[in-house]
């Protein structure tokens, strides 16, 4: 029979007033990879922090290998041989990859010395045995997100976890990097461990599931073997029946229609006169802090009117070329024009979209108050700015009793609709988005994707998409260019496949296949 | 429900201060009730205690208290109050001395913008020093207490030492550059309106205005300010800090024109560090500022009449002000605690 590892079961708790759990089972068995689905504010991630010991719920109760435990600690849950890998780095900056591995180095029997050495030697065992390939000296500021994940696992694995849970843990890598990661996850739950999962996208829990667990709104609603079931009914079980009818497109694209507001149509009209150039790069070079190219030679146009993807595996100068083209980077050699007004989704939400302890109504304020409708004078209109905000948080379900609720009190999802919400709703001419998508839910994620695309057609703005998600660029991309240390390359139009762009991304010509 | 939080806190770290300095005296040996009841009767009994005592000693902290506050919303951690004060009162004493002429129009004017101005170029080495080179304020700021407080003493030794050349303080200056008093038979000043004018300024500035939510920004969030592209947080960050010391200065300028008249070594009793205590129980909420000054200027009051009557030493009190700064910071993170 299956050996039971692991046992949530009845699994309330609170934060505030926001109810993340509400009576929720997990059931882990040695051997199997147990994949976790649901919408964002589901409980994911707070179900795989009660595992790993960060929290404690309310109630319920928790069993491992058949005795009922109280994980005090993160610490309490390794000596039980939980693993967990978070969906947000760990990582402390300062110290070389070989320290950060130390921090989670069990030492046996001495307590009391640091011996990297002996971590060195395991971890380049591991490295070899599971391909996580990552440069042992370097400083973890120099390393791309990518790398940082890669870290986090083995991290994980040094200590030998029975149970190894993973908090999304694909989003920031390249298919053939999630590929291999998948063959390392099956590897371990032939050894007999358990591998608990959470991805937001479906066909990769298809992929390698052996089972999967569904939760919505804090509840448990489905546990079954992956062989029973498809993708259409997990969709359902994630989205529930009801909510499924209210989220009909039509009645979204109505619903946003009137957001972008009366004015939109004469907006498009004006600006789509003419398909022109809204922002040009010429020539661009960045050098970073110890003179080394970070972006080389990039030559790119962005017209009104179009969604521009830049796929490649993350740290290839993403993030510089977002900087620079949103007008947050001014060191930079070559000949850049952009508009004045160009509306940004960074990456991280949490530390650069939105201030923690400001509301909905000041983060928004954030990015409009310079806008002269939101000002009079030197005074600021915060009656304006607040309708604003609800409009932003009602238009884009962004979940909060009112605009008065700060952002550290949103969930990750949550956050990101606010954040795309308030860029979307200014109707830039220039937009660039960096991974808007990471830690969407399926609902939200094609929610986002619509917004961006019709933000370039009917409001004839330029759009340029910076990702790590290779479908998303191919869906929504006009054009696609491949980022690669610090080069921008075009993916001639035959190459748009997750192939083609997938191969350019690690570095194979357009001429090859 | 957030204001009650911080009000909760307030109130329970006060308890709490209350509680362990209760148990200090009575471990001491002396009786709590008794000094309780001296403090009491010295900074809020009667007429003259509230109006000559405890206001005119709150003024400078209320002062000190909204220059802190400003610069702790700005995520500037202005420790330098006490120095930015003390190049105030410098500035003021020298304007206040060398045009004693002047008529009293010109002349109260233009030494309490004299004491302002030093107390932004105090606060302007620290600030230039973060904001060009990268360096933490917290330090410089210290540290340049320490050169204020000396050259404070340096001069009433030196340069503007009274004209006897006796005691190691300034001549007085005159009555053209003297605050009028408010309340005839007290020693209740226009310093206290002042004091009240730039916390309802500040309180005003800070949520309505366009600058004033910009300050907020770079503090609430460094990061999400620069990346909003909307925020010079460089120079933000600079005119606060020197608004601070600004505002410091003031309150040594104030000091001198509305109650000693004269520049002495000691000035402060250390009121720009008692100002860290009576920003944060504020919640750096400008209007609370005004409460808190009042507060703790009513326990440095009373310090003197429990030392008269209960024979508690009047430095006790300063470490009851450290355990007010304990005690707020660390229920502040408790509160945030129980909000994550």
């Amino acid at each position: 029979m299956t050996e039971v590892l692991a046992r949530l079961d009845g699994i309330v708790r609170h934060f505030g007033h926001v109810k993340a759990l509400d009576g929720a089972t997990l059931e882990i068995h040695a051997g199997e990879v147990h994949g976790i689905l649901g919408e964002n504010g589901a409980g994911k991630t707070t179900l795989l922090n009660i595992l790993g010991g960060i929290i404690r719920p309310d109630v319920g109760s928790l069993e491992m290998g058949g005795t009922p435990v109280r994980l005090q600690s993160a610490r309490a849950a390794w000596e039980m041989g939980v693993g967990l890998v978070h969906q947000h780095f760990t990582l402390v900056p300062g110290l070389s990859v070989l320290e950060n591995l130390a921090l989670g180095w069990r030492h046996e029997g001495r307590r009391w010395t640091l011996r990297l050495e002996e971590i060195r030697q395991e971890a380049y065992r591991l490295g070899r045995l599971t391909g996580l390939n990552v440069p042992f000296e370097a400083s973890i500021e120099e390393l791309g997100v990518g790398d940082r994940q890669r870290i986090e696992i083995l991290k994980a694995l040094l200590r030998d976890p029975q149970l190894l849970v993973l908090d999304e843990p694909t989003a920031v890598l390249a298919p053939a990097e999630i590929e291999q990661l998948f063959g390392l996850l099956r590897t371990l739950a032939n050894e007999g461990r358990a591998v608990v999962l959470v991805a937001h996208k479906l066909d990769e829990i298809l992929s390698i599931a052996d089972r999967v667990t569904v939760l919505r709104d804090g509840r448990t609603v489905m546990t079954a073997a992956l062989a029973d079931l498809d993708a259409a009914v997990l969709t359902e079980a994630m989205v529930g029946p009801s909510s499924r009818e209210e989220e009909e497109p039509e009645a979204r694209v109505r619903e946003v229609s009137s957001l972008f507001g009366q004015g939109t149509e004469s907006l498009a009209r004006d600006r789509a006169l003419a398909a022109r150039a809204v922002a040009s790069l010429n020539g661009i070079s960045v050098y970073g802090p110890r003179g080394e190219s970070v972006l080389q030679d990039v030559q790119l146009e962005v017209m009104s009117g179009e969604v521009i993807g830049v796929a490649g595996v993350e740290g290839n100068g993403q993030r510089d070329l977002a900087l620079l083209l949103s007008g947050r980077r001014d060191v930079y050699v070559g000949n850049l024009e952009i508009p004045d007004d160009v509306g940004f989704i960074p990456q991280d939400r949490n530390l650069e979209g939105l201030a923690a302890d400001f509301d909905l109504t000041e983060n928004v304020a954030l990015a409009v108050h310079r806008d002269p409708e939101f000002r009079w004078g030197p005074l600021l209109r915060w009656d304006v700015i607040k309708e604003r905000a609800k409009e932003i948080r009602s238009r884009f379900k962004v979940r909060s009793s009112d605009t008065r609720v700060l952002a550290r009190e949103l969930s990750g999802g949550n956050q990101q609709r606010l954040v795309v919400g308030r860029e979307l709703s200014r109707l830039p001419k220039l937009l660039i988005a960096e991974n808007p998508t990471r830690g969407l839910d399926l609902t939200a994620t094609a929610f986002v994707r619509g917004e961006l695309k019709r933000l370039a057609r009917e409001a004839a703005a330029g759009v340029v998409l910076i990702s790590t998600d290779l479908d998303e660029v191919l869906e929504l991309a006009d054009r696609i260019f491949v980022i690669l240390r610090g080069r921008l390359t075009l993916v001639p139009a035959v190459r748009h496949s997750r192939a083609g762009v997938g191969a350019m991304m690690l570095g194979g010509g357009p001429e090859v296949g | 429900m957030r204001r009650f939080g911080q009000l909760g806190v307030a109130v329970v770290a006060l308890l709490a201060t209350g509680i362990i300095a209760a148990g200090s005296l009575w471990l001491g040996g002396y009786d709590p009730l008794v000094a309780g009841r001296a403090m009491l009767q010295g900074s809020f009994g009667s007429g003259t205690a509230i109006l000559s005592v405890t206001m005119v000693r709150a003024v400078p902290l209320i002062v000190t208290g909204l220059a802190v506050a400003l610069a702790f919303r700005a995520g500037v951690w202005n420790i330098g109050a006490e120095g930015q004060l003390y190049a105030g009162a410098i500035a003021a004493a020298w304007v206040g001395l060398s045009w004693g002429s002047a008529p009293r129009w010109v002349l109260t004017p233009a030494v309490l913008l004299a004491a302002f101005l030093g107390g932004a170029l105090w606060a302007a080495i620290p600030a230039l020093m973060k904001v060009r080179l990268g360096i933490g304020e917290v330090i410089p700021t210290i540290l340049m207490n320490f050169v204020g407080i000396y050259l404070a003493a340096f001069m009433v030794h030196g340069p503007l030492q009274e004209a006897r050349g006796v005691f190691p303080q300034t001549d007085p200056i005159t009555d053209a550059a003297r605050l009028p008093v408010l309340v005839e038979g007290t020693r209740l000043h226009l310093g206290f309106p002042i004091a009240l004018l730039i916390g309802a300024m500040l309180w005003a500035g800070l949520r309505w205005t366009h600058f004033g939510f910009q300050v907020r920004s770079v503090g609430a969030s460094p990061e999400a300010a620069r990346v909003s592209g909307m925020i010079e947080s460089k120079r933000v960050l600079l005119v606060a800090f020197l608004t601070s010391g600004a505002i410091a200065g003031l309150a040594g300028g104030i000091e001198i024109t509305g109650v000693t008249f004269a520049l002495y070594e000691g000035l402060s009793p250390g009121w720009g560090y008692t100002a860290i205590a009576v920003a944060l129980l504020a919640g750096l909420h400008p209007a609370w500022v005004i409460f808190t000054g009042l507060l703790l200027g009513g326990l440095e009051a009373g310090a003197g009449a429990m030392q008269r009557e209960a024979g508690v030493p009047a430095a006790w009190v300063s470490a009851v002000e450290a355990l007010v700064i304990l005690f707020v910071l660390a229920g502040d993170q408790i509160r945030r605690r129980f909000h994550a």
